[in-house]
C-alpha cells in the first residue's frame, strides 16, 4: 500500500479550525432562526383562523341568498 | 406474509456477519491512513501553521504567488476546496440536520 502522506500543519490546522468555525455557525445560525421561524408560525395560524372565519361566514351568506332566491322563483313560478 | 418476514428475520445475522467481514478490512485501510492525515494537529505543530502562513503571505507580497505553475495553482486550488468542505460540515454538526435548518 501507499505509504500515508504526511500533511503539513497549516493545511491541518486550517481543516480543523474550518470544522470548528463551521459547526459553531451552524449553532448560532440555528439559534439565530428558530425564534423567527416559531413567531411566522404563530402569525400564520392567526391569519389561518380569520381566514376560515371570513370563508365560513361568505359560505353561510352565499347558501342563504340561493336560498332565497329559489324560493322567490318558486314563487313566481306558482 | 408472516413466513417470509420470519425468513428474513432469519437471515438478519448472516447478513450482519457478511456485513461486518466485507468492512473490516476497509476500516483497517481507513484507520492506517486516516491516522497519519486526518488527525488534528498537535500543540507543537501550531507555530508550524502560522509560519507556513506568514510564508504565504510573504508570498503574496514579494509577487512570488505570480510565479506558481498552472498545476500547481490546480493542487493548491483543490486543497482549499477540501478545507471548505470541512467548513460545510461543521455546519451540517452545527445545525443538526444534512438539508436545511430544521426550524
Amino acid at each position: 500500500m501507499v505509504p500515508p502522506v504526511q500533511v503539513s500543519p497549516l493545511i491541518k490546522t486550517a481543516r480543523w479550525s474550518a470544522l470548528l468555525v463551521g459547526i459553531i455557525y451552524g449553532k448560532q445560525r440555528y439559534d439565530y432562526l428558530k425564534p423567527i421561524a416559531a413567531e411566522e408560525r404563530r402569525v400564520e395560524e392567526a391569519e389561518k383562523k380569520l381566514r376560515e372565519e371570513q370563508e365560513r361566514i361568505y359560505k353561510q351568506l352565499a347558501e342563504g341568498n340561493s336560498f332565497n332566491s329559489i324560493q322567490c322563483n318558486l314563487i313566481l313560478f306558482l | 406474509m408472516a413466513q417470509a418476514v420470519q425468513k428474513l428475520v432469519a437471515k438478519v445475522p448472516t447478513m450482519v456477519g457478511a456485513a461486518v467481514s466485507y468492512s473490516k478490512p476497509r476500516l483497517a485501510t481507513f484507520w492506517y491512513y486516516a491516522r497519519v492525515e486526518l488527525v488534528p494537529p498537535t500543540p507543537a505543530e501550531i507555530p508550524k501553521a502560522m509560519a507556513g502562513f506568514s510564508n504565504l503571505i510573504k508570498g503574496f507580497q514579494t509577487g512570488r504567488l505570480g510565479q506558481t505553475t498552472v498545476r500547481d495553482a490546480f493542487r493548491n486550488g483543490l486543497v482549499a476546496t477540501d478545507v471548505l468542505m470541512w467548513f460545510y460540515i461543521g455546519e451540517i454538526i452545527g445545525k443538526g440536520g444534512i438539508v436545511g435548518y430544521d426550524v
